[in-house]
């Protein structure tokens, strides 16, 4: 019996490949419309152990989807969307809220709406920004960041701080860092005994009273790893408006603690957002109304060390119930900041 | 007799032209960009960002902190370096290899490793504040971290090699003879010195400020560092305006502010050397 051989040439296998192809796009649209079912989010690079663990093993699980994730700083992701505005390629967006309100204003992102999104609903009014453009999920806290070994009972208040005892020995982050904007508002706050929501916008009163301050600031930093190798070697006894998401991991391999001073903690901005004209836009708000649930929330905070944004989502062990949690006006922030870190420079200068 | 052929049409010339293309892309280019900016307004050209600049009290502070830094970090390593090159240049030939890779193995650790190590080193209880306080020059120790003393510390320490390297490359053609014969004619050892040994290397000394000072003129880890946020110098604030506020043009003007007092203090430090070698 003769054998036939098949002789398979590369341009044989190349015009095969092509045939299949053509034939699954024409043949077969249901293959196509399960490729299709993918959503892609913009976020920070910082965030992808957990956004591609955790998230998103329950969300494709849930919508039978992938997930992809890019990480990147956030204004990559503004680029990203800039660059792509008549064909966008990211559906979602997790980026800050002073980068998130320039999206805005250029109109690269949809209203979130309760409609869509119901899990928009249970989030606290405060933590969502201009009118539902976006929203705040999981929010990094601020409070006060202490080596134990020098201040072994911690730091009970704000106020505090600016006692003698500190001298020389607090680390303040620069305006340019999103966490340094906290001690300008509570020393507002401090200065002129109004509340939060009023006092952030008084900043003349809080330079008035950071700047008693200046005894006791070792350094200000604007590079993180720089702060806490001072607080870790105790050269620094602590850093007021650290991010916990800094600071908890840390806890168990450094001499250092996350105190929650009695005025309270301030929250960060998290926001995420709908890609305007992006791909996917239901599986893009699935995700979205995921990412704001209690439940989610609930089983990503032992990863993130991050404030809930859903009223529904408990607490993060530490943070006694009823403790103040202080959102700044980011538009307010976004507008006067540039001004505010010039005023610094002259004011908190050695 | 062979004429010299012009360097336009020496064939050997076209050997440069991989760096010149280099350094024209990367350095001209952009530094004609950087002048450009610093100098163009809504109306076309203008020198509004530079008045703008010195109209403000707190950016004559920017500079003099600067200049200050960076004479004080050259001045540290010429008096350290200047006897250093010569006892490079006159050891035996195994003490000298020894030497050589002391000075030169540390330039191998990058500059924010040794900026963190010197974070170390001038604690409250770090190495020095400790020795300080050993010899009784201190009561209690003390930080010299986030100071200027330390920032100047730090700084003279990464750079040092900068002054020793070019003076001794110097040095070492001095023949020593020279000395002898000025002693044979009676001359004291600091008068040789001065008439003898100091204008011969001088070149090398110009050669070592020009590097240390437009390196420390122009820092940004090192005193983001060891210094903070609270010391601006011209390299930090043209950082920010570019990194932070997005002001590319408060940023061109610091940068350019910062070219000129590093090219004048370099150029000028040469034409003073020569003028002091040739009245030598």
């Amino acid at each position: 019996m003769p054998i036939h051989r098949i002789h398979l040439s590369r341009r044989r296998l190349m015009a095969g490949s092509a045939a299949a192809a053509a034939f699954a796009v024409t043949g077969s649209p249901a293959i196509v419309r399960a490729q299709a079912k993918e959503v892609v989010v913009g976020g920070a690079a910082s965030m992808a152990p957990w956004v591609n663990g955790t998230f998103a093993s329950a969300f494709q699980d849930k919508y039978k989807c992938k997930l992809t994730f890019e990480g990147t700083r956030s204004l990559v992701n503004l680029e990203k969307m800039q660059k792509n505005k008549d064909k966008q390629y990211l559906s979602v967006v997790m980026m800050d809220d002073p980068v998130m309100i320039l999206a805005v204003q250029e109109g690269l992102l949809e209203k979130l709406t309760p409609a869509a999104i119901p899990n928009l609903a249970k989030t606290r009014p405060e933590a969502i920004d201009m009118d539902g453009m976006w929203a705040n999920y999981l929010q990094p806290w601020q409070g006060v960041a202490v080596n134990a070994k020098a201040l072994p009972s911690g730091v009970a208040t704000w106020a505090e701080l600016y006692d003698a005892k500190y001298k020389g020995r607090l680390v303040l982050p620069s305006l340019q860092n999103t966490e340094g904007l906290a001690n300008l508002v509570m020393a507002a706050h401090l200065e002129t005994g109004k509340p939060f929501a009023q006092a952030q916008f008084d900043i003349d009163a809080g330079f008035k009273k950071i700047k008693a301050l200046k005894p006791n600031i070792l350094t200000i930093y604007t590079q993180i790893p720089q702060a806490f190798n001072l607080l870790e070697q105790g050269e620094a006894w602590a850093i007021p408006s650290a991010f916990s998401s800094v600071v908890l991991p840390r806890e168990k391999e450094a001499p250092i603690k996350m105190y929650v001073p009695k005025e309270g903690i301030f929250v960060g901005p998290a926001g995420i957002a709908l890609v305007k004209g992006g791909p996917a836009p239901e599986l893009a708000k699935a995700l979205i109304n995921e990412m704001l649930s209690a439940d989610m929330q609930a089983r990503l905070q032992p990863e993130t060390y991050a404030f809930p944004s859903n009223v529904d989502a408990p607490a993060p062990p530490g943070i006694p119930a009823g403790t103040p949690v202080i959102n700044l006006d980011w538009q307010f922030v976004a507008k006067e900041r540039g001004e505010w870190v010039k005023r610094w420079d002259r004011e908190m200068a050695i | 007799m062979t004429k010299a052929l012009s360097p336009w049409r020496d064939p050997v010339a076209l050997l440069a032209a991989p760096a010149v293309l280099y350094l024209l892309a990367l350095y001209a280019l952009p530094l004609v960009w950087l002048l450009a900016k610093s100098f163009s307004g809504p109306a076309g050209l203008t020198l509004a960002p530079y008045a703008e600049f010195f109209a403000d009290p707190f950016n004559w502070r920017v500079v003099a902190n600067t200049l200050s830094i960076a004479l004080w970090v050259t001045l540290v390593c010429l008096l350290i370096g200047y006897p250093a090159s010569f006892a490079l240049a006159r050891a035996g030939a195994a003490l000298q290899i020894a030497m050589l890779v002391a000075i030169i193995l540390p330039l191998s650790v990058g500059v924010v490793v040794k900026a963190f190590a010197w974070q170390i080193v001038l604690r409250r209880d770090g190495v020095v504040s400790q020795l300080l306080v050993g010899l009784g020059i201190w009561d209690e120790p003390q930080r010299l971290l986030f100071t200027e003393t330390g920032l100047v510390l730090g700084a003279a320490n990464i750079f040092l090699p900068f002054m020793i390297l070019p003076i001794y490359s110097v040095v070492k053609l001095i023949d020593p003879r020279l000395d002898e014969a000025g002693a044979t004619l009676g001359a004291t050892p600091i008068y040789r010195f001065l008439r003898v040994t100091l204008p011969l290397s001088l070149p090398g000394v110009v050669s070592g400020v020009a590097f240390v000072f437009s390196m420390s003129v122009s820092m940004y880890v090192i005193p983001s560092l060891l210094i903070g946020d609270r010391f601006q110098t011209l390299s930090t604030l043209t950082g920010r305006s570019f990194l932070f506020m997005r002001n590319e043009q408060l940023g061109s003007t610091t940068a350019v502010i910062l070219l000129a007092l590093a090219v004048s203090i370099v150029v000028g430090s040469g034409r003073l050397a020569r003028r002091l070698g040739g009245s030598a």
